[in-house]
C-alpha cells in the first residue's frame, strides 16, 4: 500500500485511537435520532484523551481542545496550526479578502451577484467572491452620500439599488449615473428589505411589513412601475438569491412562514406553515428571530433550517412546490448557531462550543459525516507556525487585529459558505477537506459515493476516490464489498455521461412541461406526507435518481446564467426558464422546488467520475503491479467491473481484456480464460486476439480462440495470415477466394505449399494465384515457383 | 446398487483390469489381476482372458512399443484395449450381435474405460499409487470391485447391460455438454463464481457451476472437468446442511454420518474436498484444498458455513447472486430440446471435450440403417483421425469431409475442421448431394460461426 505519502494527524489518530473512536462512534450511531447534550460523554471524553496524547507526540499538531459542551472559554481556544495538515475536515486558508477601506461604513453582502459591498461617503466598492481570490481588486462605482441599510447590484450589474430608509430605496445607474428615488406609499408601512430578481414579471421584490411589491425598473422613466402586490402582513423575511425563495413570517410569535418563489419561471406561492417551537416554563409564546431561519440548497433541494432554542434542535423543512415538509432535526449543542454549505454539504457551526458538524443531506441519514471539530486556519505564513497559536497571544503578534478569532462574535456566516469578520473586515471562504472526512469514514462504498457526489475540486476528488479504491482492493477486502465500491464508481460515471448527453435533448419541451404536473404533484406530494408521518426512514423524500438528475441538469443551467449575470450580459431568459423547467418536468413526481445553484467553479473537470479508461489505468494496472501470487482475486474484481459497466451499458475499451488476458495467462488459468472468452465476457476485438495469439505459445487452445475471433470479427486478412502460418494454405486459399482478400502475398501460400513437400498442393496453390490475381502468370514468383515446381515432377518422374 | 443383478446377467461382457508388472512367476499369475467382472467367472477363464490379453500386448509391443495393440475382432467377439496407466491395462471383450456385426463402437467402448479409469482416479488417485502404498494388492482390488460394479450398474437395462452401440453414434462419452448463455448471464455467473472461490478464504479454489446436466462455468483443467462434469450428471443425493453429498463409491456403506468427498487433480494431484451445492436447477461444485482445512471435516464445516452465507443463503443480499444467475440461466434456457434443430440430426464435438448433440430422443427416431451408416462413418473418421495422429506431428487436425449415401438413401456426413468435428444424419434429405453439402452449410453458418463452410 503506497497510498499516501503523508500520514496525516488523524489517520495517525485513528490508527491510535481507534477503539476509541469506534466506541464513541458506535454509541453516538445507536442514539442517532435522538441526539442530546453530553451524551457518549464517557465515551467522547476516552477519544478526546487519546487524541490529545497522540498529538502531543508529534510536532505541529495541536489538537484544539475541542468540546462538545457549550461553555469553552475563549480563552482556552488555541487553534490547530500545522500547515496544511491539520486535523479537520473543513478550514479557512491564509490569507483572506481584506475589504478594509478608509471610511468604510460597513460591509454589505450580494449574494445573488456574489459580491461584497463597502459604501463609502460617495462610493461604493465591490469585490467579486467567485471565484474566490484574496488578491481581487475591489471596483468602484460612485452613490450619492446618504445612509445605507442594504445595498445590492442588480442581476445584469448595470444598476445599483440602495436601500436608504424604511421608506425609501435609491436607484443608481453605473454607466450613466443616473439616479432616482423610490418612495413607499403610504406611512404606515415600511420598507423591511428588497432583493432583485430573473422572475419574468418584475426586475425587483420589494418587502414591506405589508407584504411584497412586484416592481419594474426604468432608468429611461426614472421610476419604478409596480406590476404586482402580494398583501401579507410581515414581521420579518429571509431570502437567498440561490433558491429564490423568500420566506416571510408573520403572527406574533412569528412562526407562520409563506413562502413565495420568484424565479425564471414564475412565482410560485407555497403554503403557508407553521414552524415547530418548542415551549419552555418561563416563556410559553417564544418568538421566531430571522436569524434563527436559514435558507438552504442543497443538490438542488431547498431546505429550510429553524432553531429551535427550547428544545435545542435545529428543525429541518424541505419545500416542494405544494407542500413544506418537516425532514426531522439536527442536535444544537450551542445557543448560536450559524450554517454553511460548501459542495452540497451542510456545515452546522456551532458557534458556542466552536465546533462544527458536516451532514450529506443527500443520504437518508441525519448521521453527521464526521466528527465534530473546529474550522482550521491553512497557510499561515512561516512565522506562525512554528508553534500553536494562542488566540490572545496572537493578537499581539498579528498587525491586522482580530485574525484568528475563530467563531468570535464578530463572524458572520454569509450565504452560501464564506464567513466575514466584522471587526478585520476579512472574508473567509469554507473548503472542505474531503481527505480528512473519507479517512474518517471505515464504509468504503458510502464514503465514495459521497465523494462522487462533490463537484468543487473534482480531479483533486477523482484522485482521491482512485486512492481509496486502490487500497481497498489492495487491502483484498471481501469480494462484495469491492463490487458495491465498484458499482458506486462505475454508476456515478454512467449518471455524468448521460447527464451531459442528456443536456441538450431536454432542453425542448418547455409547453408540457409547465402544464399538467400539478394533479400529479399534489398526490404525490400527499403521499409523501403521508410516509413521513410514518417514520424517520423517508426523511429523504425524493432521493430518487430521476431527482438527481434534474439536480445535475438544473445546476449546470444554471452555471451558465450565473455567469452572464456576472458579465452582464443580456441574460437570454430562454435559456434560464428552461433550465428550471427541467427540473420540474424530470424531476417526475417529486415537485421539489428547483434551486439555483452556481457553486461551481472548477471550469475543466465537473465531475470526479471515473471513466473505465481510468479505472484500468489508475486502478487495475497499478493494483496488478502491486498484488503477488494468484491473480484471481484481482480477476474477480475485473470481472465485477465488468458486471456493473454492463449492467450500466458503459462500453469498455479492449485494454481492460488485455490485462485479464495476462493476469490469466501469467497463471495459466487457461480453463478459466476460454471460457471468458467463449462466452465474451471478455469481448472479442483485434486486441484481445492478438494478446491471446501471443498466450498461444503456451497453450494451442488460445490460439485456436484467437483464429476463431479474427474470423468473427472478419479480420479477414490477419485470419487468412495466421491460417497459412499454420500451414492449413489450403484452407486459407479458399478463405481467401470466398472474402476476396488479395492482400496476403501469394508467396506465403506457396512457401508453405512448399514446405509440405506436395507438388499437387504447390500446384493448385501456383494456379489458385494465376486464376484469382490478374497478371500473376508474369511476375517473377510465379516464374520461380513454376520452375522448382517442374523440378519436383521430374524428380518424381526419374 | 443392483450389482448382483449385474452379475447374473452379464453373459455378453467382461472386464479385466490387470498389471504387466506383477504376478510374472509361475503359480502367481493370480497376483495380476486387480479386477474381474464377471467376478464369479472361475479364476480359470479369468486368467485365460488375461493372457490371452497379455500375449496379444507382448507381440504388439514388438513392433509398436509405445502403441501397443487396440483392438482385436474376432469372428464373435471384440476385445477393447486401453492402456490405463503404464502396464495396467483395461481390457473389455464384448459379444458381437448378429444384427450388426461390425457396427460395434470400439472407440466408444474405449471411452467407457477411458471414463471408469479417470473417474476412479478421480476418487482414489491413480491405481499405481495405490498398489504402491499397498503391495498386496488387496487395497486397489478392495476399492475397485465396489466402485467399477457400481459403474456399469449404471448401462443396466432391465437384466441386461446396454454397452454403447450404434444407437449410441451421434453422442460422444467423455465430453462435457455446455449451456450456451449470453454475455450478461455468463459475467453474472462468473461474478458467482468468483465471489464462492474468495469467499471459502483459500487462494486455490476451484469451481464447477452446472444447469441441468449442462456445465456452464469451470475453473478446472478440461481433464478434470470432464472427470467431475460426467460425475456430477452421473449422481447426486442432497445431505443434510444444504450441500449435496454422494454415496463415494467404495466408501463404507454403513456409515451414517455424510463424509465430504474428496478428490485427486490429475495435473497436480492436489487433493480437494468437493463440496457441491444445489439451489433448483443450479448446482454448483467447489473444490477446496484438502491441504489447507486444518481440523478436516470440523474446518470444512466452516468454510461451507462461510459460502452458504456468502452465496446461497436467501436472507443475505450477496446470496440473492445465486437466485439471479438460476433465474436468469432458467430464462435464457431453451428446455431439453433446447439444442434441437429440425430437419438435423447431429453431433457437433469441438476438441474432443467439448459436444454438443440433436436430444437423444430427436436421434431414436432415425432409422436404423441411418445410425449404422453413421456408425460405421465415425468407425472411419476414427481410424483416420488415428493414423493422422500418428503420422504427421505438426497439422493433427487437417480438414476432413465425407458423405456417404445409406441404404435407405439418409445422407451421413462427417466433416472435420481444425480440431472441430461435426456428424450429420440428414434422412428428408433429397437426392442430390448438392442438397445435403448446402444443408451443412446452412447449419455451419448458423450454429458453427461458419466454421464447417467450405466457400
Amino acid at each position: 500500500m503506497k497510498e499516501r505519502n503523508t500520514t496525516s494527524t488523524l489517520k495517525r489518530i485513528l490508527v491510535n485511537c481507534s477503539s476509541q473512536a469506534k466506541e464513541y462512534g458506535g454509541c453516538v450511531a445507536k442514539k442517532v435520532p435522538e441526539v442530546e447534550r453530553d451524551m457518549c460523554l464517557k465515551e467522547f471524553l476516552a477519544l478526546k484523551n487519546c487524541m490529545q496524547n497522540v498529538c502531543l507526540t508529534s510536532v505541529f499538531c495541536y489538537i484544539k481542545n475541542f468540546s462538545m459542551s457549550a461553555n469553552a472559554s475563549s480563552s482556552q481556544l488555541t487553534v490547530g496550526l500545522s500547515g496544511s495538515g491539520g486535523l479537520s475536515h473543513a478550514y479557512v486558508q491564509y490569507p483572506p479578502l481584506k475589504c478594509n477601506l478608509p471610511g468604510s461604513r460597513g460591509l454589505y453582502y450580494d449574494d445573488a451577484n456574489k459580491l461584497l459591498l463597502s459604501p463609502t461617503s460617495d462610493q461604493v466598492f465591490s469585490w467579486k467572491t467567485v471565484p474566490f481570490s484574496p488578491h481581487v481588486a475591489a471596483t468602484a462605482d460612485y452613490i450619492n452620500e446618504g445612509p445605507v441599510l442594504s445595498i445590492r447590484y442588480s442581476l445584469d450589474a448595470k444598476s445599483i439599488a440602495v436601500h436608504r430608509s424604511n421608506q425609501e430605496i435609491q436607484f443608481f445607474q453605473r454607466e450613466t449615473r443616473e439616479t432616482f428615488t423610490h418612495m413607499c406609499k403610504s406611512e404606515s408601512e415600511s420598507i423591511l428589505g428588497f432583493f432583485w430578481t430573473d422572475c419574468p414579471v418584475c426586475d425587483l421584490v420589494v418587502v414591506k411589513t405589508s407584504g411584497l411589491d412586484l416592481l419594474t425598473v426604468s432608468f429611461t422613466s426614472k421610476s419604478v412601475n409596480l406590476v404586482e402586490t402580494k398583501k401579507l402582513s410581515v414581521n420579518w423575511y429571509v431570502y437567498t438569491h440561490g433558491s429564490r425563495l423568500v420566506l416571510l413570517a408573520s403572527g406574533m410569535q412569528c412562526k407562520t412562514l409563506t413562502g413565495f418563489q420568484l424565479s425564471s419561471v414564475g412565482i410560485v406561492r407555497l403554503p403557508r406553515f407553521e414552524m415547530v417551537m418548542a415551549k419552555s416554563d418561563a416563556n410559553s409564546k417564544p418568538v421566531l428571530a430571522a436569524e434563527d431561519v436559514f435558507i438552504i440548497t442543497v443538490y438542488g433541494r431547498i431546505y429550510c433550517l429553524q432553531i429551535d432554542r427550547v428544545a435545542m434542535q435545529l428543525h429541518s423543512y424541505r419545500f416542494y412546490r405544494d407542500a413544506v415538509v418537516q425532514q426531522g432535526s439536527l442536535p444544537m449543542f450551542s445557543s448560536k448557531i450559524s450554517v454553511s454549505v460548501v459542495d452540497n454539504v451542510l456545515l452546522v457551526h456551532q458557534v458556542d462550543a466552536r465546533v462544527s458538524i458536516l451532514y450529506d443531506i443527500f443520504e437518508d441519514s441525519r448521521a453527521p459525516i464526521s466528527a465534530p471539530l473546529p474550522l482550521l486556519l491553512r497557510g499561515l505564513p512561516q512565522s506562525h507556525t512554528g508553534r500553536p497559536v494562542n488566540v490572545g497571544e496572537s493578537l499581539d503578534r498579528n498587525s491586522s487585529n482580530h485574525e484568528l478569532m475563530f467563531y468570535g462574535d464578530d463572524w458572520t456566516f454569509l450565504v452560501p459558505d464564506l464567513i466575514c469578520d466584522v471587526a478585520s473586515k476579512s472574508v473567509w471562504k469554507i473548503h472542505l477537506d474531503l481527505e480528512v472526512i473519507s479517512s474518517s469514514s471505515s464504509e468504503v462504498p458510502s464514503n465514495l459515493e459521497f465523494l462522487q457526489r462533490r463537484k468543487l475540486e473534482a480531479s483533486k476528488t477523482k484522485q482521491l476516490c482512485l486512492a481509496i479504491t486502490r487500497a481497498f482492493i489492495l487491502e483484498r477486502r471481501p469480494v462484495t464489498m469491492v463490487a458495491k465500491a465498484i458499482d458506486v464508481l462505475v454508476s456515478s460515471y454512467s449518471h455524468s455521461v448521460k447527464t451531459c448527453s442528456n443536456l441538450k435533448e431536454t432542453k425542448v419541451d418547455e409547453a408540457s412541461a409547465s402544464v399538467g404536473t400539478n394533479a400529479s404533484n399534489s398526490s404525490r406530494s400527499a403521499k409523501d406526507e403521508s410516509r413521513v408521518g410514518v417514520g424517520d426512514k423517508s426523511f429523504n423524500l425524493s432521493a430518487s435518481d430521476s431527482d438527481d438528475q434534474s439536480r445535475e441538469i438544473d445546476s449546470r443551467d444554471l452555471q451558465k446564467s450565473g455567469k452572464e449575470n456576472l458579465l452582464g450580459a443580456e441574460s437570454s431568459r430562454g435559456e434560464v426558464q428552461s433550465s428550471s423547467l427541467h427540473t420540474q418536468q424530470l424531476g417526475l413526481g417529486n415537485n421539489q422546488l428547483n434551486a439555483n445553484n452556481s457553486e461551481r467553479q472548477d471550469s475543466q473537470l465537473t465531475s470526479p467520475a471515473i471513466s473505465p479508461d481510468e479505472m484500468y489505468s489508475c486502478v487495475f494496472v497499478p493494483v496488478g503491479e502491486e498484488i503477488v501470487g494468484d491473480p484471481s482475486y484481482l480477476v474477480a474484481i475485473i470481472v465485477e467491473f465488468l458486471r456493473s459497466t454492463n449492467s450500466e451499458k458503459i462500453k469498455v475499451r479492449p485494454n481492460i481484456y488485455v490485462f485479464t488476458i495476462q493476469l490469466l495467462v501469467r497463471y495459466e488459468r487457461f480453463a478459466e480464460l476460454s471460457l471468458l472468452i467463449i462466452n465474451k465476457v471478455l469481448e472479442p476485438s483485434k486486441e484481445v486476439a492478438m494478446q491471446l495469439l501471443e498466450s498461444g505459445h503456451q497453450n494451442p487452445q488460445m490460439r485456436k480462440l484467437a483464429l476463431d475471433m479474427l474470423r468473427q470479427l472478419s479480420l479477414h486478412h490477419d485470419y487468412v495470415t495466421l491460417l497459412v502460418q499454420d500451414g492449413c494454405y489450403l484452407e486459407a486459399l479458399r478463405y481467401a477466394r470466398k472474402h476476396k482478400v488479395t492482400s496476403v502475398r501469394p508467396s506465403l501460400f506457396l512457401e508453405a505449399a512448399l514446405a509440405s513437400k506436395d507438388s499437387q498442393h504447390l500446384a493448385a496453390v501456383l494456379r489458385f494465384f494465376s486464376d484469382f490475381i490478374a497478371g500473376f502468370r508474369n511476375t517473377p514468383e510465379y516464374q520461380d515457383y513454376f520452375r522448382i515446381l517442374n523440378e519436383m515432377n521430374t524428380g518424381l518422374a526419374v | 446398487m443392483g450389482m448382483a443383478s449385474v452379475n447374473t446377467a452379464s453373459e455378453g461382457m467382461q472386464l479385466c483390469i490387470f498389471d504387466l508388472r506383477r504376478g510374472q512367476q509361475e503359480g502367481q499369475e493370480l497376483d495380476k489381476i486387480l479386477f474381474f467382472f464377471p467376478a464369479d467367472l472361475p479364476f480359470a477363464t479369468q486368467l485365460s482372458v488375461i493372457g490371452l490379453s497379455e500375449g496379444l500386448i507382448t507381440f504388439t509391443r514388438i513392433f509398436s512399443p509405445d502403441a501397443a495393440c487396440e483392438v482385436i475382432e474376432a469372428e464373435r467377439h471384440s476385445h477393447v484395449f486401453f492402456e490405463a496407466e503404464s502396464d495396467i491395462w483395461m481390457v473389455m471383450v464384448v459379444e458381437k450381435s448378429k444384427e450388426s456385426k461390425a457396427a460395434c463402437q470400439v472407440d466408444a467402448l474405449r471411452k467407457v474405460l477411458k471414463e471408469v479409469h479417470s473417474l476412479f482416479v478421480l476418487f482414489h488417485g491413480t491405481m499405481r499409487s495405490m498398489l504402491e502404498k499397498e503391495t498386496s494388492g488387496g487395497l486397489i482390488r478392495s476399492h475397485l470391485y465396489p466402485f467399477i460394479t457400481d459403474y456399469l450398474s449404471d448401462f443396466l437395462i432391465g437384466k441386461k447391460l446396454q454397452l454403447p452401440s450404434f444407437h449410441d453414434c451421434l453422442m460422444e462419452r467423455g465430453t462435457v455438454q455446455m449451456l450456451t448463455v449470453g454475455r450478461e448471464a455468463a459475467i453474472e455467473v462468473q461474478s458467482l463464481v468468483k465471489v464462492l472461490e474468495c469467499s471459502a478464504g483459500t487462494t486455490s479454489c476451484y469451481s464447477l457451476v452446472l444447469f441441468q446436466d449442462l456445465l456452464v462455468s469451470t475453473t478446472l483443467s478440461p481433464d478434470d472437468t470432464i472427470s467431475l462434469f460426467t460425475y456430477a450428471v452421473l449422481r447426486w443425493f442432497r445431505g443434510n446442511d444444504g450441500f449435496l453429498a454422494s454415496d463415494i463409491w467404495g466408501a463404507d456403506n454403513g456409515s451414517q454420518t455424510s463424509v465430504t468427498p474428496i478428490v485427486y487433480l490429475q495435473l497436480t494431484e492436489e487433493r480437494m474436498y468437493l463440496c457441491a451445492y444445489q439451489y433448483k436447477r443450479l448446482t454448483i461444485i467447489l473444490l477446496v484444498p484438502v491441504s489447507s482445512i486444518l481440523n478436516g471435516e470440523q474446518g470444512l464445516s466452516l468454510v461451507k458455513q462461510q459460502v452458504l452465507e456468502n452465496v446461497c443463503v436467501l436472507s443475505v443480499p450477496a446470496s440473492l447472486k445465486m437466485l439471479r444467475v438460476e433465474e436468469k440461466l432458467s430464462k435464457g434456457w431453451g428446455g431439453e430440446n433446447a439444442y434441437h434443430v429440425s430437419g438435423y440430426r447431429y453431433l457437433l464435438v469441438d476438441d474432443e471435450r467439448v459436444s454438443r448433440a440433436s436430444p437423444p430422443a430427436k436421434v431414436m427416431t432415425l432409422a436404423k440403417d441411418s445410425l449404422l451408416a453413421m456408425s460405421k462413418l465415425r468407425e472411419e473418421v476414427n481410424l483416420e483421425k488415428r493414423a493422422k495422429c500418428s503420422t504427421s506431428e505438426v497439422n493433427s487436425d487437417k480438414e476432413l469431409e465425407i458423405c456417404v449415401r445409406a441404404k435407405n438413401g439418409a445422407w451421413v456426413i462427417a466433416r472435420t475442421s481444425r480440431g472441430k468435428e461435426l456428424y450429420m444424419v440428414l434422412e428428408k434429405a433429397s437426392e442430390t448431394l448438392l442438397y445435403a453439402s448446402d444443408a451443412v452449410e446452412k447449419f455451419s453458418n448458423r450454429y458453427c460461426s461458419g466454421v464447417f463452410s467450405l466457400d
